[in-house]
C-alpha cells in the first residue's frame, strides 16, 4: 500500500479507534482501584481492619462466593451466562448433609457434592453446547427445578451436620489460613493461568468474542461452552462444602437470588463481559472481595439486608453500563 | 458559469492524530454521478459523514443550489434530501420489504399502520426501479443485491435528491451490477444528483460523468470522466509508484491430485459434486452468489453438514486417504468470504487474531502456550506478508481492510496447510491491497500449494486461475482451461449458455 502505507485505519475505524485504547485500560482498572479505594477507607476508618486475622475472615467471607465468580466468569467469557450456581451450591451441599446424617463418611460426602454438582453443570453444559439452546433460558430453569428440589428433598427444614470430622477437616487451618481460604486462592491461581496462558484460555477468549471466527479456526466450541458449564458447577460444588461446613448444615435457602446477585455482581465489577470475550479471573477475585468488603461494612453499619440487594444491584449495573461504554468506543 | 447543484468547499477534518481531510473541494449537478475515488484510508468515507451529518467539519462549506446549508445531523442531511445507500446494507432481516422501506416514517390510519398504501407505494418506487420484488417478501429472503435495491428504493421513497453510494457494488455479482448501473442511469434521467464512492476503476467508466480523486484527504486530481484514461486515474490514486509491479506472471508447476470430491451433495444446496485439486495449482470456482460456491467451501471443510460424498486428500505420505468432512482441517486453510462476520476477532490483537489456528503447535508442554515461539511466528509473518502495525498487540480492529486480510491469510499460513480455500480474499480491498494479496496466493501455488479460489470479480478470476469451475443452482456445469473468455464464463454461470 504504497501511496498510503503509513495510514493503518480507514477513515470509520479511525472515527472508533483512536480514542479507545487508553480510556479502555482505565475502565479495566476500575475494580481494582475501587477495592484498593475500599480498602484504604476501611483502614482509616474502622479499628483493627487492617490486623492478619480480619483480613483472613474477609477472605474466609468471600471464599464460597469467590470460587462461584470464578466459574461463573469462564461462563460469562465463553458468551453464556450461568443463573444456577447457588442452586447447584444448595441442593449439592443438601445431598451431602444428607448422606452425613445417615451416618456417611465425610469425605465420600464431600465427593457428593463436588460430582453432583458437576453432573448439573454437565446437563446445563450440554443443553447449550449440543442441543444449542439458549444459555439463558436453560440456567434460569435449572435454577428453579433446582431450587425447587432442594425445598421438596428437606421440606423448607436446613438438614444439620453433626459429623465433626467434616466441620473440623474442612475448616482446618494451615499456619493461620483456613482451608477454604486455600482452595480460593489456588483455584483462583490455577485459573488465572489456564485463561492467561493456555490453550484453553485463548479457545475460550476466542469463542466469546466471536463464535462464527472460532469455529472456522478449527476451536471446538461445542466442547468449550461444556466445558464452562461444568467449570462452573464443579466451583459450586467446592462452595458447597465451604458453604455447609461453615453452617454447620445445608438448607434450601443457602442457594437464593440473593447469592446469584452476589456472585455475578463479583464477576461483572471485576471486569467481566457479559457480552463475552473480556476478562480475567484475578479480577473475578478481586470483584468478589470487593463485594465482600461492601457487604461487610453494611453490616458493620447496619444496613438493612434489602439495601444490601439494591446496592449489589446497581453495582451489576454500572459495571455492565461502563463495560457498554467501553464497547462503543 | 451555473452554480452546481451540489457543492462542498475547502472541507476540513481532523481526527485525534490524524487529518482525515485536509480542505476538499467537490461538486456535482443534478442528473449527474459524481465519482470519488481513492485507497482506503484516503477520507472517502469520512468527506460523505460530512454531507451525511454523521460527522461534524472542523471547516469548510457546503452549498445546494447556491444557498448555504448547515448539515449538523442525519435528520438534516435527510431533510435536505441527502441519502446513503449504504456499503454495508443496514436492514432488519426478519421484516418484510415494506416495513424496512418505511422504517423511519410508518404510514399510519387512525393510529395503525396503514399497510395497504405501504404496499402500493413500495411497489410503485420498486417498478421505477426495474425490479418486481413482492414489498411483502421477508429480507433475510433476498441475494444482496436485492437487499441494495430495497435500499435504494427507501431512499427514492424520502424523495432523495441527492443519493450517495457508498462502495456499492462489494457485495454484488457481475449482473446485479450491471442491473445497478441501470437503475442509476434511471435516477440521472430523474435529476438526482449522485455521488458514487468505490476504489474500483472500472466502475466509473462505466457510471462516472465526472470524478475526484481523493488521497491522503485531499483531491489529487478529477474532471470530466470522458476526457480522462485509465491511467489518469490510477496515477493520482496511489502516487508515484508504477502499477505494473504489482503483477508478476507466473508459470504454473501442476502436480499430484490433492484433493479429489466425488458426488459431495448437501439436500437444496449442494447436487454430486465432483472435482479434483491438484499440488501447484489455483483453482477457479465461478458462480453467482447463492449459486452454492460458498456452500462447497463450507460443506467441505465441515462448517456445514452434507448428505453424501466422499473426500479424498493427500497425506503427508503421498498415499490419498478418505476422510470425514470435520477431519479436513489437518490439511486445508479457509479464508472466508465475510472477515469481519466469520474471520476477525475484532477487538483482540493482531498476535491473538493471527495464532488463532495454529494454537495446538505453539505448546510448550501441555497446555501452556510458548509465547515467545508465538511473539517470534507472529513477527516473522507480519515480515513476511508486510503487514502494517504499530506492534503486534494492536487490537485487530485498527487496521485497513488489506491488513487485516492479510493477518487471516498469515493465520494459515502458519500452520502450512497443504490446500486453501480462499472465498473472496480481496473483498472490499482498494487496489494495492488486493495486489498484494494477488501476490500472496500465486506465491502460496508456487510453493507447491492447491489453492480453490472464490470470487466476484471476474478479472481477478481470470487473472489468477489456471483451471476453471463453474457452479450454478449447487451443480457443477462447467470446466475450463487458462484462456477463457469472460463472456464464457459469465454465460455458463448465468445458465444462458
Amino acid at each position: 500500500m504504497s501511496g498510503t502505507g503509513e495510514k493503518l485505519a480507514t477513515d470509520k475505524e479511525r472515527v472508533l479507534g483512536t480514542y479507545s485504547s487508553k480510556n479502555r485500560q482505565v475502565i479495566r482498572y476500575i475494580p481494582i482501584i475501587l477495592v484498593i479505594l475500599g480498602a484504604l477507607i476501611l483502614v482509616l476508618f474502622v479499628p483493627y481492619f487492617f490486623t492478619a486475622s480480619n483480613i483472613i475472615n474477609v477472605l474466609l467471607q468471600c471464599s464460597a462466593f469467590g470460587l462461584m465468580a470464578i466459574g461463573e466468569s469462564a461462563v460469562l467469557i465463553g458468551g453464556g451466562i450461568d443463573l444456577s450456581c447457588p442452586s447447584i451450591m444448595a441442593l449439592s451441599g443438601i445431598f451431602g448433609a444428607m448422606f452425613m446424617q445417615t451416618g456417611g463418611n465425610p469425605v465420600l460426602a464431600g465427593l457428593i457434592m463436588v460430582t453432583a454438582a458437576i453432573l448439573f453443570g454437565a446437563i446445563n453444559g450440554f443443553a447449550v453446547a449440543y442441543l444449542r439452546m439458549v444459555p439463558f433460558v436453560v440456567t434460569l430453569s435449572m435454577m428453579y427445578i433446582l431450587s425447587g428440589a432442594a425445598l421438596w428433598v428437606t421440606k423448607s427444614v436446613s438438614i444439620p451436620i453433626t459429623n465433626a470430622a467434616f466441620i473440623n477437616t474442612v475448616l482446618a487451618k494451615v499456619w493461620i489460613i483456613p482451608m477454604p481460604v486455600i482452595v480460593f486462592l489456588l483455584i483462583t491461581a490455577i485459573a488465572e493461568v489456564v485463561m492467561s496462558k493456555s490453550l484453553y484460555g485463548r479457545w475460550l477468549y476466542a469463542t466469546g468474542t466471536n463464535v462464527k471466527a472460532a469455529r472456522v479456526s478449527h476451536i471446538p466450541v461445542q466442547r468449550v461452552y461444556f466445558g464452562t458449564y461444568v467449570f462452573s458447577g464443579f466451583c459450586a460444588g467446592l462452595a458447597a462444602i465451604i458453604l455447609t461446613a461453615r453452617l454447620m448444615g445445608g438448607a434450601a435457602t443457602m442457594g437464593t437470588s440473593g447469592d446469584l446477585l452476589t456472585v455475578i455482581s463479583s464477576a461483572v465489577v471485576g471486569g467481566v463481559s457479559i457480552y463475552g470475550g473480556v476478562g480475567s479471573m484475578l479480577g473475578a477475585a478481586i470483584g468478589a472481595l470487593f463485594i465482600t468488603l461492601i457487604t461487610n461494612c453494611m453490616n458493620l453499619m447496619h444496613v438493612s439486608y434489602y439495601w444490601t440487594l439494591i446496592i449489589k444491584g446497581l453495582v451489576i449495573v454500572i459495571a455492565v453500563g461502563l463495560d457498554s461504554l467501553r464497547r462503543r468506543q | 458559469m451555473d452554480e452546481p447543484f451540489l457543492r462542498l468547499v475547502n472541507i476540513k477534518k481532523s481526527f485525534p492524530g490524524v487529518q482525515a481531510l485536509k480542505g476538499v473541494t467537490i461538486e456535482v449537478d443534478q442528473g449527474e454521478v459524481l465519482a470519488i475515488v481513492g485507497a482506503n484510508g484516503a477520507g472517502k468515507t469520512t468527506l460523505m459523514n460530512i454531507l451525511g451529518g454523521v460527522v461534524k467539519a472542523d471547516e469548510g462549506e457546503i452549498y445546494i443550489q447556491g444557498e448555504r446549508v448547515h448539515i449538523d445531523t442525519p435528520l438534516e442531511a435527510a431533510n435536505h434530501g441527502i441519502a446513503f445507500v449504504h456499503q454495508e446494507i443496514a436492514v432488519m432481516p426478519t421484516m418484510s420489504v415494506a416495513e424496512n422501506m418505511y422504517i423511519t416514517n410508518f404510514p399510519t390510519r387512525l393510529g395503525f399502520i396503514d399497510y395497504r398504501k405501504m404496499l402500493e407505494n413500495c411497489s410503485q418506487v420498486l417498478k421505477r426501479l426495474g425490479c418486481d420484488i413482492d414489498p411483502r417478501t421477508k429480507i433475510q429472503d433476498l441475494s444482496p443485491g436485492d437487499r441494495q435495491l430495497i435500499e435504494i428504493a427507501r431512499a427514492l421513497l424520502g424523495k432523495a435528491r441527492i443519493l450517495i453510494f457508498d462502495e456499492p457494488t462489494s457485495s454484488l455479482t457481475s449482473r446485479e451490477k450491471a442491473r445497478l448501473f441501470e437503475v442509476i442511469e434511471s435516477l440521472k434521467k430523474e435529476k438526482v444528483a449522485i455521488i458514487y464512492i468505490t476504489h474500483l476503476l472500472d466502475e466509473i467508466f462505466k457510471v462516472g460523468d465526472r470524478v475526484s480523486v481523493i488521497r491522503n484527504g485531499e483531491v489529487v486530481g478529477g474532471g470530466m470522466v470522458k476526457d480522462l484514461t485509465y491511467s489518469d486515474l490510477v496515477h493520482w490514486m496511489i502516487g508515484a509508484k508504477e502499477i505494473s509491479s504489482y503483477f508478476r506472471p507466473r508459470t504454473a508447476h501442476i502436480g499430484d491430485v490433492i484433493l479429489r470430491v466425488e458426488g459431495l451433495s448437501r439436500q437444496g444446496v449442494l447436487e454430486n459434486i465432483s472435482f479434483t485439486l491438484h499440488k501447484g495449482e489455483i483453482l477457479g470456482l465461478w458462480g453467482l452468489l447463492g449459486s452454492g460456491r460458498t456452500e462447497l467451501v463450507r460443506a467441505i471443510v465441515g462448517l456445514d453438514p452434507i448428505d453424501k460424498g466422499k473426500i479424498e486428500v493427500q497425506t503427508n505420505g503421498g498415499s490419498m486417504k478418505t476422510v470425514r468432512p470435520i477431519e479436513t482441517r489437518k490439511w486445508i486453510g479457509i479464508i472466508t468470504e465475510n472477515r469481519r462476520e466469520d474471520g476477525l476477532l475484532l477487538p483482540k490483537s493482531v498476535k491473538f487474531n493471527m495464532s488463532l489456528a495454529n494454537l495446538r503447535n505453539l505448546l510448550r508442554f501441555w497446555p501452556i502456550i510458548d509465547f515467545k515461539h508465538e511473539i517470534e511466528l507472529t513477527k516473522e509473518f507480519i515480515g513476511r506478508l508486510g503487514i502494517v502495525v504499530s506492534n503486534f498487540e494492536q487490537p485487530i480492529e485498527m487496521l485497513s481492510g488489506g491488513n487485516q486480510q492479510k493477518v487471516l491469510v498469515a493465520r494459515w499460513l502458519e500452520r502450512n496447510p497443504s490446500i486453501y480455500f480462499m472465498d473472496e480474499p480481496t473483498r472490499g480491498l482498494d487496489i494495492g491491497a488486493k495486489a498484494e494479496i494477488h501476490n500472496i496466493i500465486r506465491t502460496l501455488a508456487d510453493e507447491g500449494a492447491g489453492i480453490l479460489l472464490i470470487t466476484s470479480d471476474i478479472d481477478e478470476i481470470i487473472s489468477l486461475s489456471d483451471r476453471f469451475l463453474v457452479i450454478r443452482n449447487g451443480h457443477i456445469v462447467a470446466e475450463f482451461p487458462t484462456g477463457v473468455s469472460k463472456d464464457e464464463l459469465m454465460a455458463t454461470a448465468a445458465g444462458v449458455a
